[in-house]
């Protein structure tokens, strides 16, 4: 393959892509008619409010949701149809973080390893490094305070090296200085990858992202460019959400 | 298809029984009553048989198996580690079947405790110049593991349906009390002739019966694999489900 044929193939080549995407639940459509593409190494802040449709749409990106209409590829391949493909390799944090409380921190990090099918068993100690949970690596999940059950999810997202993280409001709940860290985390680990991560915190999109979309009651209202300087994506978000 | 990944979850299941009081307690009880149950009574069947004893294990089962397996679904789903599951590259195929031979292994552990009848049988008619035939033991034995694993199978199904352990578990109790009590002369007496034959066809206990008796009975075989596949295919197409 020449050169030139490499380079076209990596331009066209989108992460993810969602095209005219609906969701309904009953008669309530929890997105409506979105679209929006990834392409590697963007950091993209999924900005809106409480129930704007930012989880639906990441668990559409997954496979965890059958989308109503509409089209969505990832990796250039079906996520419904080529679920194990696609899924080898994404990292993923849910919304609240849920875990095996009963397991130790190492045990849950095993786990998640071996069903990822990884060979190389230093990776686990690599990430404990990396993420500053080497001191609770034999307590128990239940154990734990909210940050490091949030920095453990985030291992267990970040194990076997994904090209594509989705971290599902990775700071909800922690207090502002846990928050810090997790942010300064996820600027760490976000290299050579991409990353889509929702919240509805305007600071955090400000810190970490390259690029801002704004979701509105299941609409994208606003797909672009961070709006440059402090204040800047308030502003911008105040504009396009609707009071 | 890989095995690695669902050996990961099947090592996970396990150990949650083996790292929990509450597993230990299940099984012993299990096996403090099926013991009970039939020492009691062991000088008035006169004979050197284990059949007393494997028509009592139905009604223990009735209780011990959806205890076992109520929380295999329902935890998942209210705790939202479905979520975490859903999002490995592993197969939902995968799923029910790892957690499906792991809660076999427990209620094997629980009928190993049952061992110490036909050791102590063993002796006992030793004594008199009688003699136990080794090969109805095993094959009884069969049937049992047969008839739990079916068992095993139904509350699996009724564990995917709710988020609620005690439902699951009750749903599963009535289940299989009347699939226990279709065979009985009780339900023959209120029914007409060819539906009582009919719901005797169904009920796990006619089919066992032969095994029980050291006969391996295709039909009884064939009926119980089928038993245990529609099921395990029911929870797995819930698991599948995208809505």
């Amino acid at each position: 393959m020449t050169n030139a044929l490499k380079n076209a193939k990596t331009f066209t080549f989108n992460m993810i892509l969602l095209k005219s995407v609906s969701k309904w639940f009953g008669s309530q459509a929890a997105v409506d008619e979105i679209g929006f593409e990834a392409k590697k190494g963007e950091i993209i802040g999924f900005l809106g409010p409480n129930g704007a449709g930012k989880t639906t749409t990441m668990r559409l990106i997954l496979g965890l949701l059958r989308p109503t209409s509409g089209k969505i590829l990832v990796f250039n391949e079906d996520p419904l149809h080529k679920r194990l493909n696609v899924l080898a390799n994404i990292g993923y944090l849910p919304e609240n973080n849920p875990l095996y409380g009963e397991m130790k921190v190492w045990e849950y990090l095993q786990f998640i390893s071996d069903v990822k099918n990884l060979k190389n068993p230093t990776d686990i100690t690599d990430l404990a490094v990396q993420l500053d949970i080497e001191e609770v690596l034999e307590k128990k999940i239940e154990e734990l305070s909210r940050g490091f059950k949030q920095r453990v999810g985030l291992a267990a997202a970040l194990l076997g090296d994904p090209d594509l993280l989705i971290l599902d409001e990775p700071t909800s709940g922690l207090d502002p200085i846990e928050q810090d860290k997790i942010k300064d985390l996820i600027k760490k680990i976000s290299k050579n990858k991409t990353v889509i991560f929702s919240t509805h915190i305007l600071s955090e999109v400000e810190d970490i992202a390259s690029r801002l979309i704004i979701i509105d009651r299941g609409s994208i209202v606003y797909d672009g460019k961070k709006p440059k300087g402090r204040g800047g994506v308030e502003k911008l978000f105040k504009k396009s959400v609707k009071k | 298809m890989t095995y690695r990944n669902m050996f990961a979850l099947y090592k996970k299941e396990l150990q949650f029984y083996l790292n929990n009081p509450i597993g230990y307690i299940v099984i012993v009880l299990f096996g403090v009553f099926a013991n009970f149950l039939f020492v009691k009574d062991i000088f008035l069947y006169g004979s050197a048989s284990l059949r007393p004893f494997f028509d009592i294990l139905p009604w223990l089962m009735m209780v011990f198996v959806p205890a076992v397996a109520m929380r295999t679904f329902s935890e998942e789903k209210k705790n939202n580690t479905i979520e975490i599951l859903l999002s490995l590259p592993i197969s939902e195929t995968q799923i029910v079947l790892a957690k499906f031979f792991a809660l076999l292994t427990i209620v094997a552990v629980g009928l190993l405790l049952t061992l110490s009848l036909p050791v102590s049988l063993y002796f006992l008619v030793t004594t008199t110049g009688s003699r136990i035939y080794i090969p109805e033991l095993l094959i009884g034995y069969l049937g049992q593991i047969f008839m739990a694993a079916a068992f095993l199978s139904l509350s699996m199904f009724y564990s995917s349906q709710t988020k609620n352990q005690i439902i699951a578990f009750l749903a599963s109790v009535i289940t299989i009390f009347f699939l226990i009590i279709f065979s009985t002369d009780f339900v023959a007496s209120f029914l007409p002739f060819i539906i009582q034959t009919g719901l005797a066809y169904l009920s796990p206990i006619t089919q066992v019966g032969a095994l029980s008796k050291g006969v391996v009975d295709i039909r009884a075989v064939y009926y119980f694999l089928s038993f245990i596949i529609v099921f395990l295919f029911l929870t797995i197409i819930d698991v599948e489900r995208r809505d």
